[in-house]
């Protein structure tokens, strides 16, 4: 399998993620809108990598790292699941509970709006105003992941993160 | 992928153990779930046959505190081992960002060794990455069998990229809690060494958090011999195997409240069929089976939603991209009708405007109305 060149800048955009807190307002500006319309309880937006970017609505009883590695698990299973079937990708999952479901929806090229929601709603309310809601995200997110953006953390960082981790080890 | 979330003030990295079948990439997680401190580990999760052959990836997030005053993070998978899950073993390398080469010592598992090795390249190549510029590490496990191979003959078959290598009997937590401070040391220091590279970058529009001064690399410092806080025994080692505390399979919710801590009791309903369907505005205000009141966009709880946590989500001096204020149920009525397919909404939301329009047109009309009754009649 040969490994594609990329240029410097392209390899870097790939190689993380970075969020400001201007960005992660207009994302829960969209999701808050969207939890209205929808009556859904909770919306996580979580990168494919299974890293939670944000939460909104009600909190999450059980570790919300979790949930987020889970979902991108689940996602990354199914998606090769529709590779093997000749589709591209299933953009939409969908998981019903006996009290809360969770729907999964696909924004862009690699992010999940993750919606949690129970009997006071139904899946087509959900299903609606997520499909809206993802090309809202997508607007932000494409904006976000197109700009060179400064990543510096604290020049100290490196070393004070050493210390954590003798601390910790 | 590393995930810098200045709104959150987090750093989250992610850290797969790889090797062949069971060479003790699980075992790896556990000892560390067991003796890392309890403010700093997850849950660990499972995703396992009955056979304790990891189907899928095991998980667990280990919280190395705040640094700098953002909080960091390793998120810590494993691969299943075995050739046969070769498809589900590449998905967990989705944006990996330092890997743990867990090989077997054995001298007859030298070829499964190798073969796991060959097989990561791959899978990280169609990533777009390579373990020449990725950081990783070698452990080399189970160096307590008769028949281990020396370290030498390992490296040399194992270690083409000269990465750091650990003597370990997972086990007994030998060598674990090395090999993963070495790896998050490594994956640390490429962070910062990405920042150093990428200070001449411009962010336009970006609210600088405080601190944002290019990071030069710091060269990493020889690991001081610092007394361990919870020090893995040495040999002699006792064999018995580690009895984890923790469930398998995906953690269940404790019983009541579902994923929500006190969530009421919402009745629980097959879904209508109607909802299955994208829906238009007559299917939303359709009256729903079992006795449920139609869904319209007007419903209102029948409790009250907690208030959003927009508080824990740190507020920014920075303008709002959405300054209007939330669209009140019924010109969003207007827009549940709409066709889903329609082109993308511009920035400023038309449905938020209806009702001066509206307002205007009922005046005009008013005022025609008004012109004919006392000019015409």
């Amino acid at each position: 399998m040969s490994q594609k060149p990329v240029s410097r800048d392209e390899n870097l955009r790939k190689s993380r993620l970075v969020f400001y807190e201007n960005d992660v307002q207009r994302l829960n500006a969209e999701i808050d809108t969207f939890l209205e319309l929808s009556k859904a309880r909770c919306a996580l937006l979580v990168d494919r990598d299974g890293h939670l970017v944000t939460r909104r609505g009600e909190p999450v009883r059980t570790s919300e790292e979790t949930v987020s590695a889970l979902i991108a698990g689940s996602f990354a299973a199914t998606r090769e699941m529709a590779r093997l079937l000749g589709e591209n990708e299933f953009a939409i999952l969908f998981h019903q509970g006996t009290r809360d479901s969770i729907q999964l929806q696909l924004i862009g090229e690699r992010t999940l709006l993750a919606t949690l929601f129970d009997g006071r709603t139904n899946l087509g309310m959900v299903r609606f105003y997520a499909q809206e809601t993802a090309g809202r995200i997508n607007e932000v997110l494409e904006e976000i992941h197109s700009q060179n953006r400064s990543a510096d953390l604290n020049a100290d960082f490196g070393s004070r993160a050493e210390d954590a981790l003798d601390k910790l080890f | 992928m590393v995930q810098i979330n200045f709104a959150q003030k987090s750093v989250n990295l992610k850290i797969v153990y790889y090797g062949p079948g069971m060479s003790g990439k699980t075992t790896n997680l556990e000892i560390i779930h067991q003796r890392a401190p309890e403010g700093n580990r997850g849950d660990l999760t499972s995703i396992s046959t009955d056979g304790d052959r990891t189907l899928f990836f095991d998980y667990m997030p280990l919280d190395l505190g705040t640094v700098a005053g953002m909080r960091t993070a390793f998120q810590l998978y494993t691969v299943p081992g075995q050739v046969y899950y070769n498809s589900t073993r590449k998905l967990v390398l989705q944006g990996v960002d330092g890997i743990i080469f867990v090989a077997d010592s054995s001298a007859s598992m030298v070829n499964q060794n190798l073969e796991s090795l060959r097989n990561l390249e791959e899978n990280l190549n169609e990533y777009g990455k390579s373990l020449s510029t990725l950081p990783h590490v070698i452990q080399l496990n189970k160096r307590d069998l008769p028949d281990a191979m020396t370290v030498d003959e390992l490296a040399r078959l194992l270690n083409p990229h000269n990465a750091p290598m650990f003597e370990a009997v997972a086990n007994t937590g030998q060598g674990v809690f090395p090999t993963l401070k070495a790896l998050a040391a490594s994956v640390l220091k490429n962070i910062m060494n990405e920042a150093g590279q990428k200070s001449g970058y411009s962010a336009p529009q970006a609210p600088a958090p405080a601190a944002r001064q290019a990071a030069p690399a710091r060269p990493q410092a020889p690991a001081a011999p610092r007394a361990p806080a919870f020090a893995p025994p040495q040999s002699p080692l006792p064999m018995q195997a580690p009895q984890p505390n923790y469930s398998m399979g995906v953690p269940q919710a404790p019983a009541g409240g579902g994923f929500f801590p006190g969530a009421p009791q919402a009745p629980a309903h097959p879904m209508p069929a109607h909802a299955q369907q994208p829906p238009g505005g007559l299917q939303l205000a359709r009256p729903s089976p079992a006795g449920h009141p139609p869904l319209a966009m007007s419903q209102t709880r029948s409790q009250p939603r907690p208030a959003l946590n927009v508080a824990a989500q740190r507020p920014a001096p920075a303008p709002q991209a959405r300054p209007q204020p939330r669209p009140a149920p019924a010109p969003a009525h207007g827009q549940a009708r709409r066709p889903a397919a329609k082109a993308p909404a511009p920035a400023e939301k038309p449905r938020r405007k209806l009702t001066p329009i509206f307002i205007v047109a009922g005046a005009g009309v008013g005022a025609v109305l008004a012109w004919v009754l006392t000019n015409v009649l």
